[in-house]
């Protein structure tokens, strides 16, 4: 054992050295300094997991316990019912046949358009339908029974909110995963003499176990991301926690301490999904869709499936985008006017910035790695794409030590201003660029650079002749999905903003908190209709298998 | 001075794995066509790519045209070397016509006569405005080639050359491939599992076993005088009789069972004749190949495999007395 483990550290020193003697240039030490510096802000608030703070001891022993039981419950709650909604609805409409089927297939992924606060604002009444229930407990048990009941209620309503926009996350990757990687076995499995249920237990579902994994974990990430919902709601979570102890208590250092906590917890489900993932690569197929036996539904059968699918359509889309724009018919006067313009014309300003800029720097690192070949530079990669797992609000603090520290250290000013904004939406969502454009380059460019390099061509030809041509399929749309994410991104924003710059999301956000529910539904549904724009893009990817 | 000398060449991918190539030296002379042969992980490709810089060794020396290209302090990154690389998937670019491709490498535009003779040397002429998906494999694969050569290298590399051909293709690209490396004066180097494209196109080979060159020779060389049981299979089936069964045999191997030395004996070195020291036996089995018939002969110590080309009768069941003819 010992003699292995030294071997493993003398082979990686090996190739350190080499890295160091051959391949420092001047785009591997940018992209070493590029990534380091997109991870400071992540490095910075878990080193607070430990520094001191005066009133630490008072927030532990008061509030943190409930935060970690709220985000806990939260989490659990939310991924439980993602699953299920999204398993279900992913194996009837991959293996089997009923009446509307191919409209499902993609209705099913609508919900992914409305930002969990908004679904949160669409359903704002929702507790208020408890009232009758709490005002007969109070009544005929005990007022302490009610505030019980009221103090639980608020999970179950905001979870059921969370899952009806989130389980697509969900459904997504079972249903690929049944479709694709398993429809060979699932074949098998029939001619072996299993039936629908047992196939699905016994085949099926292990096999798309490490993709559903990996689904669960974005609605998790998006869960503790989660400011809006959860104030609305009054739920207590890490996020509300943060906010309430920074803004209304005044103390920055217990509020780092919570983020701190709260990154610590992720660092873990990271490893935790790391682990339960294991396999994931026994199980990768290049098989396109083949023609793929359904089972057929009878009529009482079909009608269910039909149910089934409906139920997460209808509450996760059909009824919030109505409700929305029902309010918005009456509200839509009094709220566009010229100020509308503006914060609409900053919401596409920076998400513009924020999309190309994260493009162009993805693009950089993904190419820098491996064009040189270089480990060194993959894994400083890996830290600065971890963003995607760092709820927003902890990025935003993150940013604002950092800025402080420029501030101290060369007298520039960065808090407040659009620069560290567009750099937190950077960090926040390097990873939905860095992901198809690294997986493209690696399927598409890896021998071609080669074939370039011994033809002569430098970094920068290869770059701009071979692989930015042969990406276009995959730059635009990460650059989409980036401009969408920042569009509909709040609590990052809400800290950041520079002083009276306000955006959809943060109009959204105050017309909400100011009970002008109808009147935050205008810049509510101009953000939903951004947002379909990746769902139909999605949509279009699902239907052209990949070659 | 050799034009191209490899050096102790090392590579180790994984920890705790064995190397992928473990301390290989050989030499090319100029003009030289060289085969790196061996089956697939013994790292013929892996050295091919350290020579072409798209690995780094651990440890050893490549040395091109007087210019080292690796050794402990120096690492020429492979757009700087001057050698050609042919891919095994050709690796064309696909947003680029043939002539795109053709004139992409450093310095190949500025000879048009140059690239337009190598078009017409390869048989790709009039398909310049194509798109590489747009020609077939064989003449992609004559794409790049001609895409290596442009350049002018001192080196050409080529990855299984051949390996994506029909089998009647082959015979006459090799024909092809040989006059054109002839006709360019071009060094070769180049990597193939196959042994009939080794022996019809090179003047040496390399073979290698598990990372290590096992033998280096001319084809004639490795044929006649293989140096151990695994490079004589590598000319399909062979018989390896104890040495003290064939006295005055030329050549002999250590056994690969450590016990004592065997000799090689190919399948059709096998004549009906009793000429000693003969071979007596039961046939076991007879199978016709077209061209020959293949008899499996059961002697009191030895399974015997012999390709008989004689047009004589012979059954499963049937006593026969072979002896071996083999060169001096």
């Amino acid at each position: 054992m010992a003699a292995y483990l030294i071997n493993i550290a003398q082979h990686r020193l090996r190739h350190l050295k080499q890295e160091i003697r051959f391949k420092l240039n001047a785009w591997t030490i940018s992209a070493l300094i590029l990534g380091l510096i997109l991870f400071l802000p992540m490095a910075e608030v878990l080193w607070h997991l430990t520094s001191p703070a005066e009133n630490w001891e008072h927030l532990r022993d008061t509030v943190l316990g409930r935060y970690l039981k709220g985000s806990v419950i939260l989490v659990l709650g939310t991924a439980v019912l993602s699953v299920l909604l999204g398993v279900s609805t992913a194996w009837l409409v991959a293996c089997c046949e009923f009446p509307g089927r191919k409209f499902f297939e993609w209705a099913l992924i609508l919900p992914l358009a409305i930002p969990t606060y908004i679904a949160a604002y669409a359903y704002f009444d929702l507790l208020d339908q408890l009232t009758p229930l709490l005002i007969w407990v109070r009544l005929n048990i005990s007022p302490e029974a009610m505030t019980l009941l009221s103090d639980t209620m608020v999970y179950p309503v905001t979870i059921v909110v969370l899952a009806a926009v989130l389980y697509p996350y969900v459904y997504l990757v079972a249903r690929a995963a049944f479709a694709r990687q398993s429809s060979q076995c699932i074949e098998a499995a029939r001619t072996l003499g299993h039936g629908p249920q047992s196939t699905f237990w016994r085949v099926a579902l292990p096999l798309a176990r490490p993709a559903i994994v990996g689904g669960v974990a974005l609605v998790i990430m998006e869960t503790l991301n989660d400011y809006g919902a959860v104030e609305h709601f009054n739920v207590p979570t890490f996020t509300t926690g943060i906010f309430r102890t920074w803004l209304s208590m005044g103390d920055l250092q217990g509020a780092l301490r919570l983020a701190a906590c709260l990154m610590a917890l992720i660092l873990f489900l990271l490893v935790l999904e790391k682990w339960l993932r294991f396999g994931a690569r026994f199980h990768k197929s290049s098989q396109a869709d083949r023609p793929f036996q359904r089972y057929a539904l009878g009529q009482a059968k079909a009608g269910l499936a039909i149910l089934c699918c409906l139920l997460p359509l209808v509450i996760g889309f059909v009824l919030p985008l109505s409700r929305l724009a029902y309010w918005a018919s009456f509200n839509a006067g009094k709220v566009l006017d010229a100020s509308f313009l503006k914060l609409t014309l900053n919401s596409v300003g920076v998400a513009t910035a924020a999309g190309l800029a994260t493009v162009v720097l993805a693009l950089f690192l993904a190419y820098t790695a491996r064009y040189f070949g270089s480990r060194t530079v993959g894994a400083t990669n890996r830290l600065a794409i971890l963003g995607y797992a760092v709820p927003g609000a902890v990025i935003a603090m993150g940013i604002l030590l950092i800025a402080g520290q420029v501030t101290r250290t060369t007298g520039w000013v960065l808090t407040g201003s659009l620069a560290a904004l567009v750099l937190a939406y950077v960090i926040r969502f390097l990873a939905v660029a860095w992901q198809p454009i690294d997986s493209g380059m690696e399927r598409n460019c890896a021998q071609l650079n080669n074939a370039a390099r011994s033809l002569g061509a430098n970094a920068a030809r290869s770059l701009f002749q071979i692989n930015v041509p042969l990406l276009r399929n995959a730059l635009v749309p990460a650059g989409l999905f980036v401009f969408v994410d920042t569009m509909k991104e709040l609590p990052l924003t809400l800290i950041l903003s520079p002083f009276d710059f306000e955006t959809l999301s943060t109009r959204t956000f105050d017309l909400a908190k100011q009970a002008q529910i109808p009147e935050s539904s205008v810049p509510a549904l101009c953000i939903i209709l951004v947002s379909l724009l990746p769902v139909i893009w999605l949509n279009r990817q699902m239907r052209t298998p990949e070659k | 001075m050799k034009l191209l000398s490899i050096q102790n060449i090392s590579k180790q991918y994984t920890a705790n794995d064995a190397p992928a190539v473990n301390g290989v030296s050989f030499e090319c002379e100029r003009g030289e066509i060289v085969a790196l042969i061996g089956g697939s992980g013994s790292g013929k490709t892996t050295l091919l790519r350290i020579i072409a810089g798209l690995e780094t060794p651990d440890t050893g020396e490549v040395v091109l045209d007087e210019k080292p290209l690796n050794s402990p302090s120096v690492f020429v990154p492979p757009e700087k070397r001057d050698c050609g690389l042919v891919f095994q998937d050709y690796a064309l670019f696909p947003n680029k016509t043939v002539q795109q491709n053709i004139t992409f490498g450093k310095g190949a535009a500025d000879d048009p006569k140059q690239v337009k003779r190598l078009i017409e040397l390869a048989g790709i002429g009039g398909l310049e405005q194509r798109f590489p998906h747009e020609i077939s494999g064989g003449q992609q694969q004559r794409v790049a080639l001609v895409r290596a050569l442009a350049t002018r290298p001192t080196l050409l590399l080529l990855d299984e050359p051949l390996s994506h051909l029909d089998p009647e293709l082959r015979d006459s690209v090799r024909t092809e491939l040989l006059k054109l490396f002839r006709e360019t004066d071009t060094t070769v180097l180049f990597v193939s599992h196959d042994i009939e494209d080794a022996m019809a196109m090179a003047d040496r080979m390399v073979v290698m076993r598990e990372g290590a060159a096992e033998q280096i020779g001319t084809p004639g060389e490795v044929y006649d005088r293989p140096v151990s049981q695994h490079v004589a299979r590598l000319f399909g089936k062979t018989n390896f009789i104890p040495a003290g069964l064939l006295p005055n045999a030329p050549h002999s191997i250590p056994s690969e069972n450590g016990t004592g030395r065997v000799i090689p004996v190919r399948p059709h070195q096998w004549r009906v004749s009793d000429r000693s020291p003969a071979f007596s036996g039961t046939v076991q089995s007879v199978t016709n190949r077209g061209s020959h018939r293949e008899v499996t002969l059961a002697t009191e110590h030895l399974a015997l495999t012999i390709h008989l080309t004689e047009q004589i009768v012979i059954n499963t069941g049937d006593a026969l007395t072979v002896s071996c003819a083999l060169p001096d």
